[in-house]
């Protein structure tokens, strides 16, 4: 933990977040850091507070108390503009596109270029549809999609591959995944997982939550486990734990990952 | 092989469709009574039509955004009743009358608006009540009885919004080149530019949109405020064109504008609208109307072939919308 924490501070770092809704307390002192180009596989079984945890950091519910910190700065997170501002992007299961737009317009959403005099608000579309041309290489689908397929036909794997080549064409430093893999089949699972793979290869770092831990284990650096609104466990590494050990933590069975 | 896809493009597009009806329409009918394409009955068709799709443009870019309005009938009949009363009772001129009357229709639309996007109350709730509220402001202002509008021919305003003139047999109101360009304006809008693709994604999945920054809610409020103001705008056209600004006029018009919308292709759930299509489906039912009373149809009867259209359509949309995502898999 204390290595290099002077010159190369986490990319996030999370305080004693606590978050209640009304009487109840979804988040009790939440402390979570996620370093650069980690990937962060975040485990708990339903109601553990990793939803609401992703909220926080995404922007959609706002925090109680507690500080996040963004490369040793602390700032704060009241809306998903805010944090986008910060470089943290998060892809819901199935729903971070809009299915009746284009693949160029998707990419773009919300970050239109124009062409001409700005006050005509004409969309540059062809520029739009170059860069997502060469994104949609560059993530790796292989099939010659044009960019402006509406995102509808797409099967499931390729709207994941389009949301994720999404936040690393906008240098988002965190990409936050909320159970990209569920509903895939296993070859579309596979290239989800090399995706995921990519953006930490070009720089970025990923938080992803996943109920399958077999395709958690495939992928990250570390593994966090939250427990009634806590993280119970933060260190535990694939190569030196197995996947029935994590279940007994997320369970409760064990505290501890036995070293 | 590009012309073949140029081709089956065209086919697969929403459009396509209505664009079939409406030919088929225009030739049965002309067929049947040839006084159908003559200039007097194409003139007289066109006058009411545009006005109508004044009000069906801006449904069009509401629906696309995932919402609807069904005030548009009371406020076409409530903002020309407001208006004259302004001139006739408070004497003022019919300028300062236009521009109270359209900002109150602006704000009802804004009321709508933020009662759906902040109260988070369906559209259909929200309108429905702004239907009856709106319609009894209006018969109460007037007590039910239409406003007398003085010969306003020679005004510039009126001249401007429907003023009309001859060209060979034909005669044609200024209001058709508001209609005309307005549709240019709001397809332009829809399809080329960030307001347009902000309107899509509104409709289309409003979460996904928030999250990247879109400002869906002031989106929204924005359509409705333009739904408002062109059923305004409507109405005052046609109480100028019609010297009479009855309080019941435009009942029953949010319902027939919202099956225009349908039939060309926007759909109603939002995230997909096209301006075209809601020209021709605008087209489609008011040539059925005229044409249907001029080949001796009763008219009683039209109400049958509107509901038998829609449901066509209907079905021929959601068949299309099948092959497409399946051709795409």
């Amino acid at each position: 933990m204390l290595k290099g924490a002077v010159d190369m501070p986490d990319l996030i770092r999370m305080e004693n977040i606590i978050k209640n809704y009304g009487p109840v307390q979804a988040l009790s002192g939440v402390d979570l850091s996620v370093g650069e180009k980690e990937i962060v596989g975040l485990l708990g079984d339903n109601g553990a507070g990793k939803s609401t945890l992703i909220k926080v950091l995404s922007g959609a519910v706002p925090i109680s108390s507690g500080k996040i910190f963004v490369r040793g700065q602390e700032v704060t997170i009241k809306s998903t503009t805010d944090a986008i501002g910060h470089g943290i992007e998060t892809i819901y299961q199935d729903s971070a596109l809009v299915t009746q737009l284009s693949i160029a317009r998707n990419l773009f959403l919300g970050r239109e270029p124009y062409k001409g005099p700005a006050f005509l608000g004409r969309l540059d579309e062809e520029m739009m549809n170059a860069v997502a041309s060469d994104l949609l290489r560059k993530v790796g689908i292989s099939k010659n999609i044009p960019p402006t397929t509406p995102i509808g036909a797409l099967s499931g794997g390729e709207r994941q591959a389009v949301a994720i080549a999404r936040a690393m064409h906008f240098d988002s430093d965190l990409i936050i995944l909320d159970e990209p893999t569920n509903n895939l089949g296993v070859a579309e699972t596979q290239g989800v997982l090399n995706f995921i793979r990519g953006a930490r290869e070009s720089g970025h770092s990923c938080i992803f939550i996943a109920h399958n831990i077999h395709h958690v284990f495939q992928v990250v650096d570390r593994i966090i486990v939250m427990r009634r609104g806590r993280v119970v466990a933060d260190d535990i590494r694939p190569g030196n734990s197995t996947v029935e050990q994590v279940e007994r933590v997320i369970t409760g069975m064990d505290e501890h990952v036995p070293v | 092989m590009n012309k073949r896809t140029h081709l089956s493009n065209l086919i697969a597009r929403p459009e396509f469709g209505p664009l079939i009806l409406l030919v088929l329409v225009i030739v049965v009918f002309g067929t049947l009574n040839p006084n159908f394409l003559s200039p007097l009955n194409i003139s007289n068709t066109l006058t009411f039509t545009v006005e109508l799709g004044l009000i069906a443009l801006a449904m069009t870019m509401l629906m696309t955004s995932g919402e609807f309005d069904l005030s548009v009938g009371s406020v076409f009949g409530f903002t020309p009743v407001l208006m004259w009363t302004m001139v006739n009772s408070a004497g003022l001129p019919l300028e300062l009358g236009f521009i109270i009357a359209m900002v109150a229709a602006m704000g009802i639309g804004l009321f709508s608006g933020l009662f759906v996007t902040k109260l988070k109350i369906p559209s259909f709730l929200v309108t429905l009540g702004m239907l009856l509220v709106v319609r009894g402001v209006a018969l109460v202002v007037t007590d039910g009885f239409p406003q007398r509008t003085w010969d306003s021919q020679d005004h510039w305003l009126s001249n401007l919004l429907v003023g009309d003139f001859r060209l060979g047999g034909f005669r044609i109101y200024a209001s058709l080149f508001w209609f005309v360009g307005i549709a240019l304006l709001m397809h332009y809008v829809l399809t080329k530019t960030k307001a347009g693709n902000w309107i899509q994604a509104a409709g289309g999945n409003p979460d996904a949109a928030r999250a990247r920054g879109v400002l869906v809610d002031r989106t929204k409020v924005w359509l409705f405020i333009l739904s408002s103001s062109m059923a305004a705008l409507a109405g005052v056209i046609s109480s100028i064109r019609t010297s009479a600004a009855n309080p019941n006029s435009g009942s029953g018009y949010e319902l027939e504008v919202i099956a225009m919308v349908v039939i060309g292709g926007t759909v109603l759930t939002g995230g997909r609208g096209s301006i075209i299509g809601t020209v021709l489906g605008v087209l489609i039912l008011r040539v059925m109307r005229n044409g249907i009373v001029l080949v001796g149809v009763p008219g009683l009867a039209y109400n049958i072939f509107i509901g038998a259209i829609i449901l066509g359509m209907m079905a021929l949309h959601s068949s299309l919308e099948r092959r497409h995502v399946e051709r795409g898999r």
